[in-house]
């Protein structure tokens, strides 16, 4: 699980994950994999780990990724580097993370602008309460649906971040 | 219009459980009914380098008012039944789910930011897609460990051993339940939709250490034995099929 209660997704929500349900049940999507990494502790280990996710999403040739995880703080150095690495690479991405005002993200990029905050807390903080700050199936179509705006924009020519 | 092309198919069929108690056997039936023994000390004694004692709750739905030691995890009772993982037979419980705890013997509670202890009427968010419903019994696998291992990543695995040990034993009674007398049953596909959006999910789990850990590829769905520790794989991409993820290839373990 991640690294704070309310944010962590329990082995139960990995077997019925939301983002996979409304992903799988699109029709106008070609659901590829789930491609998963771990955050390590080391900050050289993080770079490398998430940076290989991104290379793995261009070598696929892709049309588009969903970059999700149930970790905020230090896990953000991963999850900001994988998307970043990704956007450099002219593929659309779109995500999923927890900030509320608590856990915003302490290393910016441009590429982050999809990203959906799935925050619940009423007070945007890590309230300890187990499942609280999971994302739903409304969090995973706002998600696609900001994924699928990005695809349509290249489609087009269009200039997407 | 492009055709799909169907890869593999994955049946997960669930059994709905009604009657959760403590008996004289282990066993659970088809029709909704499980038992079990109170006495762990065989799995205490199996792993008594780490842990104190494990103690069995049988929480009924609307009867959360009570203390919980830190959740270190919700797990779904599911087993491989036919075929490899992702595709073949999965059958699963529905209406509960195992809910593993974690204390010390100190009573330090088995935590690294914030931790989850408390009345467990406040510390768990009903009816999300990692928590049990409303109308769920949750089994409460409440584990003491010896003093000071809480927080160390051996003693962690250990304790979570235990609980796929003492699962398995259900796990193996499940294979044999009969597929027509499923509650439910749900087919999924890995598909190539050809023509559409390529779409690829990246997923970034806990890798940390101690108890921060996530685990692959065990035997069974979201299981223990036979599985890899995305620390000990440097944590490195892996990449898993939509029906690979769907059949518990992943397993929390914090």
């Amino acid at each position: 699980m991640g690294v704070g209660p309310s944010t962590k997704e329990t082995s139960l929500h990995h077997f019925r994950d939301p983002l996979i349900k409304v992903l799988g049940e699109d029709p106008g999507i070609d659901l590829m994999g789930v491609l998963v990494f771990g955050s390590p502790e080391a900050n050289i280990d993080k770079i490398l780990c998430s940076r290989s996710a991104a290379v793995i999403a261009e070598c696929s040739r892709c049309d588009g990724v969903i970059v999700e995880t149930d970790g905020w703080g230090n896990l953000d150095v991963d999850y900001v580097n994988c998307v970043e690495e990704i956007g450099k690479r002219g593929i659309p991405v779109a995500g999923l993370n927890w900030s509320g005002t608590a856990g915003t993200f302490v290393v910016e990029s441009k590429y982050l602008v999809d990203v959906v905050d799935f925050n619940k807390n009423p007070e945007g903080i890590e309230s300890n309460i187990i499942g609280e700050n999971n994302y739903t199936e409304e969090d995973a179509r706002e998600a696609v649906k900001r994924l699928k705006i990005q695809m349509a924009k290249k489609e087009r020519g269009l200039k997407f971040f | 219009m492009a055709e799909n092309i169907e890869l593999r198919r994955l049946s997960i069929k669930s059994y709905h459980m009604t009657e959760v108690a403590f008996g004289d056997e282990n066993l659970i039936t088809p029709d909704g009914k499980w038992t079990f023994k109170e006495d762990m000390s065989e799995y205490v004694k199996a792993h008594s380098e780490v842990i104190e004692d494990i103690k069995l709750q049988i929480i009924m739905p609307g009867d959360h008012d009570r203390h919980t030691n830190a959740i270190m995890d919700i797990i779904p009772l599911s087993t491989k039944v036919l075929g490899k993982r992702g595709e073949g037979i999965t059958h699963t419980v529905t209406g509960v789910y195992v809910m593993p705890t974690g204390v010390d013997t100190e009573g330090e509670q088995v935590h690294e930011f914030g931790s989850c202890n408390g009345n467990l009427k406040e510390m768990l968010h009903l009816n999300m897609a990692g928590t049990p419903a409303d109308d769920d019994i949750i089994v409460s696998v409440d584990i003491t460990f010896k003093k000071g291992l809480g927080q160390e990543r051996y003693a962690i695995i250990e304790a979570y051993k235990a609980v796929d040990e003492w699962m398995q034993q259900f796990r193996m009674q499940m294979k044999k339940f009969d597929g027509n007398a499923a509650t439910e049953r749900h087919d999924y596909y890995d598909t190539v939709k050809q023509g559409q959006k390529k779409v690829l999910v990246i997923k970034e789990v806990i890798g940390h250490g101690a108890m921060l850990d996530t685990w692959f590829f065990a035997d069974e769905p979201c299981g223990v034995e036979g599985g890899k520790s995305t620390i000990d794989m440097g944590c490195m991409p892996v990449m898993l099929t939509p029906n690979e993820f769907r059949d518990g290839a992943i397993h929390a373990m914090n």
